[in-house]
C-alpha cells in the first residue's frame, strides 16, 4: 500500500520535513518560468481590478465574489503540469485564478463577472461558476464541498476510459468538514481513481479559523484513514507545488490511486467582498505579505538570472493593459437576450416544454 | 413478447442498454456481489464484470455525485438508490449538480444519467423510508422525472431514460417489483418520455394518476366505478411527471368536464397540486365541478399497518371523490 509517509504524518506538521524545491538540473532559458510568473501577475491583477470594479459606485459586478489573491502558486503550479487533452480540474467557488491559469481568456472571465453573454458561462454562472470544459476546467462550484464527489466522478471516468488523465480536485480548508469530503476520499481510494485532492488551506473558512473548525488542527492528518498518501506542502511556492503535483499525478496515471495534498497558503482579501477581515491582525497580514507567492517566485527567478526588473515591469504593464481591456470589453458587451434565460437547461427536446 | 416481472423488465432494460453502449454502467449499494438489494440487478455482475457493475459504500452523496461527474465526462451512469427516501442526504448532488451544471456552465455539458430506485410508501417502513419524492424532483428545472406503473413501462421508459441526454429521476416501487406483465423483448422497444397513456378511454370523468398509486388502488377503484356505479372513467397514466403531458390531460378533461387526480403524496405542495396548477387555467371553462385531488393524509408515515393504510388514498376515497365530481 502506498502510504509511505504515514509515519512522518504522525508527527506534528511543523516538525515534518518539508520537501525542498527540486534542484534545477535542466538548464533553462527562463521562458517557461517567466510565463508562470506572468500568469501569477495576471491572476493577481485580474483579482485586484475585480475588487475595484466590484466596489465602485454603480457596481457592475454583482453577487458573491471570492478573490484568489495570495493563492496563485497553487493554480499556476497545477497548470504547469496539466494536460488539457486528458486531465480535469474541478474547484470550489474561488475559481477565477484556476480558470485563468488553465488558459481562460481574461476577457471571457471578466465578461462572466459582468454577467454578459460573452462570458464563459454566458452570464448564467457568475463569479462562482467559471467553466471551460473544452480544456478540462469543470468549474467553479458554489456549494462548499458539493463538487468533491463530482471530482471523484471525473476521475472515475478517466479510469473507466483508461485515457491516462488525472483529476485535480480543489477545495478549501472549510470543505473538509463536509461529509462529501469523507465520502469522496473513501470511494476514490476504494476505486483507485486517478485523483489528486488538494486543500487550498488559507487557514480560515470564511471567518472561522482552522483551529475552531477542525478538531485535528493538522489538516494533512485529516487525510488519515483513507489509505492514500497525504502531505502538507508549501502552497506559496510554485516549484514545490509543481513537484508535488507531478508525483501525485504520476501515481494516478500509473493506476496507483489518489493522493491528498494540503497546500498551505494565505488569502490577502476577505472571504468575499463583504468581509472586512476583522479576524486578522495587521501583523498577520504583514507577515503573510513576506510570503507572497509572486514575490517569492520573482526573487527566485532573479537569483537564477532568469528575469530582471525591467522584464517584470514590462510584464506588469502588459497584464495591466490586458485586464483593463477585458474590463472595457465586458462593460461594453450587451446584456444577454432575455429569451436566453430559457436556454441551456436541457440537452434534448421533449413533446412538452418542461420549463413552460 | 413474454410475461415477466417488473424487476426483470428493469434488469432487461439495463442489460440491453449496457450491451448496446459500453459507456453505460450500473453503480449503487449492493448492486453487484449481493445481486441487488431487491434482486433487480441479479446476474449483472457476472455478465459485465466489476468495472461496469459497481458496489458502493453507504455514501449516497459520494456515489450520486460520482455519477454526475462521470456523466459530465460522457459516460452514461445508472445510479441505483436502495430507496429514494435516502436521497434526502444527497439531494445537493441531484439538484445543484445534475440539474444545474448544464445551465450554469452556459450549456457546456450534457448530463446523461439515470437515478433509479424504489419510491414512496412500501409497507411498514416508517416515516424515514416512505417518502414520496416525486414532487421534490418534479419541480426542478433541468431534471426529467419518470414513474412507470407496469412492467412494460418499466422496460420501455428505462431504456429511453438511459438513452436520454438529460438527468432522469426514475421512480419505481418495491411493491411493484414482483408485478407481472407482457413485455416486448425487442431490443429497440422503447417508450417516449413526456407522453402520458390513456389506459382506459371513457366519457364521464378523467382520473389522472401514475406509478405505485395507480397500481395499488386506482385500477381497483376504476373497476368499481365502472362496474358498480356505471361511471365511464377515462384513466390517464402520466408515466412522466416532468415534463407533464398537459395536452393529453387537457383534451380529456375538455371532453369529460370532470377530473380527479390521485397520488400518495401529501396534498399541500404535493405532486397533484403541481398538476392542478398546470390544468386549472386551460380547463377552467370546461369544468362542471372543481378538480378533486385525492392524496395521503398530512402526517408522517406511521409504522402500524392499519394507520399506514388509513393515511393513503383508498378505493373508497377515490370512488367517493369521483362520485362527488359527477354529482352522483
Amino acid at each position: 500500500m502506498a502510504v509511505a509517509n504515514q509515519a512522518v504524518a504522525s508527527e506534528p506538521s511543523s516538525k515534518r520535513p518539508q520537501r525542498k524545491p527540486p534542484a534545477e538540473v535542466v538548464p533553462s532559458d527562463g521562458a517557461v518560468e517567466r510565463q508562470r510568473l506572468r500568469m501569477m501577475l495576471l491572476i493577481r491583477r485580474f483579482e485586484e481590478r475585480t475588487y475595484v470594479e466590484y466596489t465602485k459606485p454603480g457596481q457592475k459586478i454583482g453577487g458573491f465574489c471570492h478573490l484568489y489573491s495570495g493563492e496563485e502558486a497553487v493554480a499556476v503550479g497545477i497548470a504547469a503540469i496539466f494536460d488539457k487533452t486528458r486531465d480535469a480540474l474541478i474547484n470550489g467557488y474561488r475559481c477565477h485564478g484556476h480558470s485563468l491559469a488553465l488558459g481562460m481568456d481574461p476577457r471571457v472571465g471578466m465578461a462572466e463577472l459582468f454577467g454578459k453573454a460573452t462570458g464563459c458561462s454566458k452570464g448564467k454562472g457568475g463569479s462562482m461558476h467559471f467553466f471551460q470544459a473544452a480544456v478540462g476546467n469543470h468549474g467553479g462550484h458554489g456549494i462548499v464541498g458539493g463538487h468533491i464527489p463530482l471530482g471523484l466522478g471525473l476521475a472515475f471516468a478517466q479510469r473507466y476510459k483508461q485515457n491516462g488523465g488525472v483529476t485535480f480536485c480543489l477545495f478549501g480548508d472549510g470543505a473538509i468538514n463536509q461529509g462529501t469530503f469523507s465520502e469522496a476520499m473513501n470511494m476514490a481510494s476504494l476505486l483507485k481513481v486517478p485523483a489528486v485532492f488538494i486543500v487550498e488551506n488559507n487557514g480560515v473558512a470564511m471567518g472561522t479559523q482552522v483551529e475552531r473548525s477542525s478538531a485535528e488542527h493538522d489538516l494533512a492528518r485529516r487525510g488519515c484513514g483513507f489509505a492514500m498518501p497525504f502531505r502538507q506542502i508549501d502552497g506559496n511556492d510554485v516549484d514545490v507545488v509543481i513537484a508535488e503535483m507531478t508525483t501525485a499525478a504520476e501515481r494516478g496515471r500509473n493506476g496507483e490511486g489518489p493522493t491528498y495534498i494540503v497546500a498551505d497558503t494565505f488569502r490577502f482579501r476577505g472571504h468575499s467582498m463583504s468581509d472586512p477581515l476583522k479576524y486578522r491582525t495587521k501583523e498577520q497580514q504583514e507577515q503573510a505579505k513576506q510570503r507572497d507567492p509572486i514575490t517569492l517566485y520573482a526573487a527566485r527567478l532573479r537569483e537564477r538570472n532568469l528575469v530582471d526588473e525591467d522584464q517584470i515591469d514590462a510584464m506588469q504593464a502588459e497584464v495591466d493593459a490586458e485586464i483593463r481591456e477585458a474590463i472595457r470589453l465586458a462593460d461594453e458587451a450587451p446584456q444577454p437576450q432575455l429569451e436566453a434565460r430559457f436556454e441551456d437547461i436541457l440537452a434534448e427536446t421533449y413533446p412538452f416544454d418542461p420549463n413552460d | 413478447m413474454a410475461v415477466i416481472q417488473y424487476r426483470e423488465a428493469l434488469r432487461n432494460a439495463m442489460v440491453e442498454e449496457m450491451d448496446r453502449d459500453p459507456n453505460v454502467f450500473l453503480m449503487g449499494e449492493e448492486v453487484a456481489e449481493y445481486q441487488g438489494a431487491y434482486k433487480v440487478s441479479e446476474g449483472m455482475l457476472a455478465k459485465f464484470g466489476p468495472q461496469r457493475v459497481i458496489d458502493t459504500p453507504i455514501s449516497e452523496a459520494g456515489f450520486s455525485g460520482l455519477g454526475v461527474g462521470a456523466a459530465m465526462m460522457g459516460l452514461r451512469p445508472i445510479i441505483e438508490f436502495m430507496s429514494w427516501s435516502f436521497t434526502w442526504v444527497c439531494i445537493d448532488q441531484l439538484v445543484n449538480n445534475a440539474a444545474n451544471v448544464r445551465y450554469m456552465s452556459g450549456g457546456q455539458y450534457k448530463v446523461p444519467i439515470v437515478f433509479r430506485g424504489g419510491n414512496g410508501i412500501a409497507h411498514q417502513l416508517g416515516a424515514t423510508h416512505s417518502h414520496r419524492m416525486e414532487s421534490v424532483y418534479a419541480r426542478i428545472p433541468g431534471l426529467i422525472v419518470v414513474c412507470p406503473s407496469t412492467p412494460a413501462q418499466a422496460k420501455g421508459l428505462l431504456k429511453s431514460s438511459i438513452r436520454c441526454d438529460d438527468p432522469v429521476i426514475f421512480l419505481e416501487s418495491e411493491k411493484m417489483l414482483a408485478d407481472r406483465g407482457e413485455v416486448s423483448d425487442d431490443p429497440e422497444f422503447t417508450l417516449p418520455l413526456g407522453i402520458a397513456e390513456i389506459e382506459r378511454p371513457g366519457e364521464d370523468v378523467t382520473v389522472i394518476s401514475y406509478g405505485r398509486p395507480l397500481q395499488r388502488v386506482v385500477r381497483s377503484a376504476m373497476a368499481s366505478l365502472v362496474d358498480d356505479h356505471g361511471i365511464d372513467v377515462e384513466l390517464i397514466d402520466l408515466r412522466t411527471l416532468r415534463p407533464l403531458d398537459v395536452k393529453t390531460c387537457v383534451e380529456s378533461i375538455r371532453k369529460t368536464n370532470r377530473c380527479v387526480i390521485v397520488d400518495e403524496d401529501w396534498g399541500y405542495c404535493g405532486m397533484g397540486s403541481g398538476i392542478l396548477h398546470k390544468l386549472n387555467k386551460p380547463c377552467f371553462d370546461f369544468l362542471d365541478a372543481p378538480i378533486e385531488y385525492v392524496h395521503s393524509d398530512e402526517i408522517p408515515v406511521p409504522f402500524n399497518h392499519y394507520l399506514e393504510e388509513a393515511m393513503m388514498p383508498s378505493v373508497e376515497r377515490i370512488v367517493e371523490a369521483v362520485r362527488g365530481v359527477c354529482y352522483v
